[in-house]
């Protein structure tokens, strides 16, 4: 998290006291949580992915890597690379459709600014099923767009759009463009007006300003978007599985499967730990990009 | 919030830069995405007040889906289920996150820097894994799934919300506040409950805003977690969005869009600044 | 180490956690010893199965509060009932599940004492092998599954599963989203047993599904038509209560039971063991016993019904729908499914694996 001039206590001459006992009491039910909730379940999540299943489906805790070869099948490993396909396409043209509409709202006058991200703000807040059902029934053989295709005699035949790598794509990026406007006006506004001036003053066009100036200049906002949406999207099953009728599966699908239909929860679970690997990964490398550029 | 230096030429710079084109480009994209944005759930509510069940052909002006919505026995119990389970997590997710972002700002703890990657880590953890870990979890101690098991795990994932929110408040807070307090004869506690709650109450009010629309429109964890009874809205609508069109989803998707207007709407007005900011 | 407190408390609510586990969450039998029930009911079953005005009307009579869950395979309800700590009072499994389930001692057996409408049943359907003498389960629907297509769409003759899985046909076809059901579909074609599923017939339909599976469009066994209604599709291998709907909204959607592999399935309600209100679980039982509200259940999902009483009740509109109520000989050629005891995993394993290789 970026640390600007922080009025922290320390900073003032207060010193944040040393953590009593009774500090340590109340912060008690909060740690006890994590340790439950959150670390309990992901130790557990791995033990399980050593394990085996019996004949019902239950999990019989044992110790071997069968479910880790398992994983290393180019089947799987398809489709985790389809779903980073998926989610890095979502992601790319959720920055190209995203940071011009970005750009004009974080130069707006401040009246225009509040209004403007307003009505970004409320498909952000909007539940996902509304938004993803929202492009189902414009998509879909007996929605929108093929009513309008069949009665102005466009087209003989309805398009067949849902259930393809296109919808789902499309339904990524109709959730997640809100997630990435957002970050990038957070960069775009805090913009030194007086460099784009310089910029402009120095005789660059506007592509040359863009690209050699302002660009750069909010990068840190663009990683921070391409963040809270290339990394979410990687594992969105429930979006995929809408518009992508079960033949396009992504790798929160297939993990779903196991601990379902497939009965078997040491092999999802082994899918689960990778795909967590493959997370941190990405936000490490991400997060690092970030901090790394931080200017001004 | 960036100072506007007013220069005749720093207003020919504004909204947005530079020569004409850029603007009308700029403007008009925006125009575009914001057509994309909202075309499609305005059709959603156009269409719900359509008498044809199915098709896009405008057939006359009604309210049936509604009234059938209405007397939707199951939807309506799974709103109420989501209702109950959003409020309870809410609180205690409102109560761990205020608390913890209090004491870590003011007490050094040891390991606080763990702590607080443990505290992201449910924000960014994949809805799945945190879906399935959990149902593990809940297996393997023999915890009934219900509504139990849902509000824990709505409670999860929601109160690092809640707590960054919080720290991100308290970082524009003027420390001397609580200074101020201790100097009158306070004892911390005292200090806390009528100096920096009262300064907190924005963020406590958003963060908990925030919280509950998580957990109205959770659909990856609960799916895992839950028990029959404890069946929340967005499990039956996927399940009917599965099925096919049907205009009661329509209806149901516009009140849900008037729903979180009203949630902005009240999380912008929260954001107005307050006393004691040192902004 | 900074991480050492940390470590301690973790390792102490571990420590309580274990503790714990003995604790709370015990026996639903001393719920069943209690006399009165608490008025409520979670039922598990098949999605699009159950009308819920029935749902409701049982509410209305015994006052009754029932939850419902849905799932859309068998492995589902399972994976959930064993695996997934799920409690549930009545569930409604098909044939071989109910097999593998008394196997393994899973079900509360039934007092037919407080089930007085269970003579409203066809005698065949009393004596099923998987149950004889409905000691563990009442029949709730039958049904088969085979091909329904849009004969608008598709003029050609279609007559066994290898006439679908053609490649004219790519990405027009729904089939249900089963492992099972798919490779009993294989097998049935190669001329194999149904319940022949052994290391190597598996292998010897595996290279049949690479084929057939990359030209599918659609895996759905909730409601699979929905797709072939609004022309995603135009021909798919799905329930026959689904095919028998579509029919009687426009008869262009034929359908065709296979002579090869169709099979007969038979779903059931049962209770397991767990379930904490087997009273109300049978009071539930009989209500859907009854003549008229096993005819009102025809009504919205018109599959086979083995009840005789309610049959009577038809109308012969749906009593001649060719999905619904096929030729007697036709079904009595039929198999039902059986228990496959390990290979169920396999059979898992296989089709997950080549349907995830995507198209």
């Amino acid at each position: 998290m970026a640390e600007t001039a922080r009025q922290t206590p320390t900073v003032l001459g207060l010193d944040p006291r040393r953590a009593s006992w009774k500090a340590w009491l109340l912060l008690g039910p909060l740690l006890v949580w994590l340790a439950i909730f959150v670390l309990l379940p992901t130790i557990l999540l791995i033990v399980t992915s050593f394990s085996n299943r019996d004949e019902l489906g239950r999990v019989v805790y044992s110790f071997n890597w069968d479910n880790y070869r398992r994983c290393f099948d180019p089947t799987w490993l398809s489709i985790f690379w389809d779903s980073i396909l998926y989610a890095l396409l979502a992601t790319a043209i959720c920055v190209l459709v995203g940071y011009p509409a970005a750009y004009t709202i974080g130069r707006a006058s401040p009246a225009n600014r509040r209004i403007l991200l307003t009505l970004v703000m409320v498909p952000f807040w909007t539940s996902f099923l509304i938004r993803t059902y929202a492009w189902i029934s414009v998509l879909s053989q007996e929605g929108l767009v093929n009513s309008l295709l069949l009665s102005s005699h466009i087209l003989p035949t309805p398009l067949s759009m849902m259930y393809t790598p296109f919808a789902i794509v499309l339904g990524l990026v109709y959730n997640y463009l809100p997630f990435m406007i957002l970050p990038i006006y957070t960069s775009v506004e805090k913009l030194d007006n007086s460099l784009v001036e310089a910029a402009y003053d120095l005789g660059a066009g506007p592509i040359r300003a863009f690209s050699r100036v302002i660009i750069p200049l909010t990068q840190p906002g663009i990683t921070a978007g391409a963040l809270l949406v290339f990394v979410p999207a990687i594992a969105m099953y429930a979006i995929t599985t809408l518009m992508g009728g079960g033949s396009n599966p992504t790798i929160g699908e297939v993990i779903q499967n196991q601990f379902t239909r497939a009965r078997n929860q040491p092999f999802g679970a082994a899918l689960g730990v990778l795909l967590m690997l493959l997370f941190l990964v990405c936000f490490f490398v991400l997060g690092r990009k970030k901090n790394s550029a931080h200017h001004v | 919030m960036t100072d506007s230096t007013l220069s005749g030429r720093a207003s020919f710079f504004r909204m947005p830069d530079g020569p004409k084109l850029v603007r009308w480009f700029c403007g008009s994209w925006t125009a575009l995405v914001f057509a994309f944005l909202y075309l499609p759930i305005f059709l959603l509510v156009l269409f719900s007040f359509n008498q044809s069940k199915s098709g896009f052909v405008w057939e006359g002006f009604t309210l049936e889906w509604y009234d059938a919505l209405f007397h939707n026995r199951v939807l309506l119990q799974a709103f109420g289920n989501s209702l109950l389970i959003g409020t309870i997590s809410t609180a205690c997710a409102t109560f761990l996150g205020t608390l913890g972002a209090w004491l870590l700002y003011r007490y050094r703890f040891p390991a606080h820097r763990l702590m607080e990657t443990f505290i992201f880590v449910p924000m960014i953890m994949p809805e799945i894994l945190m879906g399935v870990s959990l149902l593990v979890l809940f297996v393997l101690f023999s915890l009934p799934l219900g509504y139990f098991s849902v509000i824990i795990s709505h409670i999860t994932f929601t109160f690092p919300f809640v707590l960054i929110g919080m720290q991100a408040r308290l970082q524009g807070m003027d420390p001397s506040l609580e200074e101020a307090a201790l100097d009158l004869g306070a004892t911390p506690f005292q200090a806390f409950f009528k100096v920096i709650l009262p300064y907190l109450v924005p963020a406590i009010a958003s963060g908990a805003l925030l919280a509950f629309s998580l957990s109205l429109d959770d659909y990856i964890v609960t799916v895992f977690v839950t028990g029959a009874a404890s069946q929340t809205l967005p499990l039956k609508v996927y399940g009917m969005v599965r099925v096919g069109l049907n205009p009661q989803l329509n209806a149901l998707s516009a009140l849900g869009i008037v729903l979180t207007m009203f949630l902005v709407f009240v999380s912008e007005r929260l954001k107005q600044p307050n006393l004691g900011e040192t902004k | 180490m900074k991480t050492i407190r940390p470590l301690i408390l973790t390792l102490l609510t571990l420590a309580l956690a274990a503790c714990g586990k003995s604790g709370p969450a015990t026996a639903p039998t001393a719920a069943t010893s209690a006399s009165a029930e608490q008025k409520k009911l979670s039922l598990f079953c098949w999605s699009e199965y159950v009308p819920q005005t029935i749902i409701d009307d049982f509410t209305k009579e015994t006052g009754i509060k029932v939850s419902v869950e849905n799932y859309s395979s068998n492995e589902e309800m399972l994976s959930k009932l064993l695996a997934g700590g799920g409690k549930y009072d009545l569930i409604q499994p098909s044939e071989y599940t109910i097999e593998a389930l008394i196997k393994d001692g899973q079900l509360l057996p039934l007092n037919s004492a407080g089930l007085t409408n269970l003579n409203n049943i066809a005698p065949e359907f009393r004596a099923m092998s998987f149950d004889l003498g409905n000691k563990y389960s009442v029949p709730y629907m039958a049904g088969f599954v085979g091909i329904c297509v849009n004969t608008a769409k598709i003029k050609t003759p279609v007559q066994n599963f290898a006439d679908v899985f053609v490649p004219t046909n790519k990405g027009r076809i729904v089939v249900l989203d089963d492992a099972r059901e798919i490779v009993s579909w294989a097998l049935g074609s190669l001329k194999l047993g149904i319940n022949d599923v052994t290391t190597e017939n598996l292998a010897l339909i595996t290279p049949l599904l690479k084929k057939w599976l990359p030209l599918v469009k659609v895996y759905d066994s909730d409601s699979p038509k929905t797709s072939l209604k609004n022309g995603d599709v135009d021909i798919g291998v799905i329930w026959s209560g689904e095919a028998a709907l579509l029919y009687a909204q426009d008869k262009k959607f034929a359908f065709i039971l296979p002579e090869d592999g169709a099979h007969l399935f038979v779903d059931n309600l049962a209770i397991p063991k767990t379930a904490s209100h087997p009273q109300n679980a049978h009071l539930f039982i009989n209500y859907l016993l009854r003549a008229d509200v096993s005819k009102r259940i025809s009504d919205a999902f018109p599959y086979y019904n083995p009840n005789l009483a309610a049959r009577q009740l038809l109308s012969p509109e749906q009593l001649a729908n060719p999905a619904s109520y096929p030729p007697a000989q036709q079904i009595s050629r039929m198999q039902t499914f059986r228990d496959l005891g390990q290979f169920s995993a396999t059979v898992d394993e296989l089709v997950t694996q080549i349907k995830a290789k995507g198209n």
